[in-house]
């Protein structure tokens, strides 16, 4: 709360200044958002043209669905790879680049550019690199390992490099707020622990990764949301969801069952779904960080 | 992190018998004109010119509204100030995909299909742009703000002559991470665009792609237009890097 006097008393002012915010939200965001619980209750037939209410046969339709269940659960699997590869790979180079503590810009820049890059560009890029016969990528990992990519038909490598490519660009995010978690620790830590001689491995896992504890929980609570909302294009470029359904994932499969089979219905059954899983996020991200205040 | 783009850099420049010859690592005989051919022949000129009016309307418009905004939520005293504000942040409940059936279906009642309405529209107002000018405010010192008022100074003109100059910062950081966020957009703009000449340059990438199911897939060009689609974005980050980093550590609060 401020601590000072408010100096506009005007409420029309007020209003007029809150209403374009208000407006969009309302119109784009509230009122679609409600229509999704209203149009998950509904059939759509012949092309939506007609609707008519069926209760929760959407959610039962879910429910009993082995399609949507394989859908739920390797979206889940691929989260939890996704937030583990980038919470290890980004504290790493984090780290590195604390480790070298140079002021410079460049190590930095070199460090967080995956934040800028678009997903449908990792997509178009990692598809050429690790194609199966064409990459350069490819040909280096089968000359090192002696084992053939043959992630076009090959279900579980399908998986890995998808979920490779979704590593790759949110490392430059999560590198950016580890770097900044770990310049906030006192500097007399590191010269005590210096001198009682512990390694640096040591030294991260001992003594930074549990003062950096609300950020990497904050971490995984935005990593999750990304591989659940932020992933259709690499699916949609590289896989189409294959094979056999292998990288078929939530977001994936709610485009296609709106857009391409124009069940509405449905489509809007799993956006609900979708939602409760944001919903239950936030508020665990809420809880977490309430917790570490009253430490800190 | 950075031979991924190191390598399709030099692939852009390859033709596609090069790219063929799998351990060809070189500079290719192409040279930029795959460049060329991208923004020519299938037409990258204009999803790029597409992204850039997206992405510069959003961004302006984000910044507008949410400015006025945090104007009204620090500096008026008006009931239920809390409510408002708690209803603002609720959206955060709600990005694209969870509400995306209906607001397609909105804007084909409205007839927006295929305009720059449609694309920007549901990105103008933010919960987190709202929330993050709201604490810079709350931060100013109140002396600050008791001086411009006995001055008898109306509030668009001390949100002008105050507020912005001394918010630079954190307008240039909220600027960059939206302008980042809605030029990477891909699934809104491919479900909503229709018209392939109204389309953003994330997804032409998918058309370069489709364009060459048929006999030897042009690699190099789409290499090109990878990099082409990824050059704006990682420009704005280069030299915006500061402020981008300072308005991102406050966001995590």
């Amino acid at each position: 709360m401020p601590e000072f006097t408010k100096p506009y008393e005007s409420r029309w002012q007020a209003f007029l200044l809150l209403l374009p915010t208000f407006a969009v939200l309302i119109a784009f965001l509230y009122y679609p958002g409600v229509e999704t619980f209203r149009l998950s209750l509904q059939q759509t037939i012949l092309l939506g043209t007609r609707k008519t209410f069926v209760g929760l046969e959407n959610y039962v339709t879910l429910a009993t669905s082995s399609t949507y269940h394989w859908s739920f659960a390797i979206s889940i699997a691929f989260a939890a790879v996704v937030v583990v590869g980038t919470l290890v790979a980004s504290l790493f180079v984090a780290y590195l680049l604390f480790q070298v503590d140079v002021g410079s810009s460049t190590y930095l820049i070199a460090a967080i550019w995956p934040y800028a890059l678009p997903t449908a560009v990792a997509a178009s890029v990692l598809l050429f690199l690790l194609h199966p016969s064409l990459g350069i990528i490819t040909f280096v990992l089968e000359s090192l390992t002696g084992t053939s990519l043959e992630w076009f038909t090959n279900g579980p490598q399908a998986f890995a490099v998808v979920a490779v490519v979704a590593i790759w660009k949110q490392l430059g995010y999560n590198i950016i707020f580890m770097v900044a978690a770990l310049n906030n620790i006192p500097e007399t830590l590191t010269e005590s622990a210096k001198l009682d001689g512990v390694g640096h491995l040591k030294m991260l896992y001992r003594v930074y990764v549990p003062l950096m504890s609300p950020t990497l929980v904050f971490l995984v609570v935005m990593n999750t949301i990304y591989s659940f909302f932020q992933t259709f294009p690499l699916v949609d470029l590289m896989t189409s969801g294959g094979p056999n359904e292998a990288t078929n994932l939530l977001i994936f499969k709610l485009y296609r069952d709106a857009f391409e089979f124009s069940n509405l219905g449905l489509a809007s059954a799993e956006s609900v779904v979708l939602f409760a899983i944001v919903a239950i996020l936030m508020y665990v991200q809420l809880r977490l960080s309430e917790s570490y205040t009253t430490y800190a | 992190m950075g031979l991924p783009l190191l390598l399709a850099l030099i692939m852009s420049t390859q033709s596609t018998t090069e790219v063929y010859q799998i351990t060809n690592v070189g500079i290719g005989s192409q040279g930029l004109s795959n460049y060329g051919t991208v923004l020519g022949e299938y037409n990258f000129t204009q999803y790029m010119i597409n992204s850039v009016v997206m992405s510069v309307i959003i961004v302006v418009g984000k910044v507008t509204l949410s400015l006025f905004a945090a104007l009204a939520l620090v500096y008026y005293r008006f009931p239920y100030e809390r409510a408002v504000f708690m209803f603002i942040l609720l959206t955060l409940l709600l990005p694209v995909p969870v509400r995306i059936v209906p607001l397609f279906d909105l804007m084909a009642r409205l007839g927006w299909g295929n305009t720059l309405m449609a694309i920007t529209g549901p990105y103008i107002a933010s919960a987190t742009a709202v929330f993050l000018f709201r604490q810079h405010f709350m931060s100013i010192p109140a002396s600050l703000v008791e001086n411009a008022h006995l001055d008898g100074v109306g509030p668009l003109t001390f949100l002008w002559k105050v507020l912005i100059p001394m918010s630079k910062g954190m307008i240039a950081g909220v600027s960059v991470i939206t302008f980042i966020y809605a030029w990477n957009q891909y699934l809104w703009p491919l479900i909503i665009m229709t018209d392939q000449s109204k389309q953003v340059v994330q997804v032409g990438l998918r058309f370069l792609q489709a364009a060459s199911q048929s006999g030897l897939t042009r690699w190099g060009i789409i290499m090109a237009g990878a990099v082409i689609a990824l050059l704006p974005p990682l420009a704005v980050l280069i030299v915006m890097h500061r402020p981008l980093l300072e308005t991102l550590a406050i966001q995590q609060k």
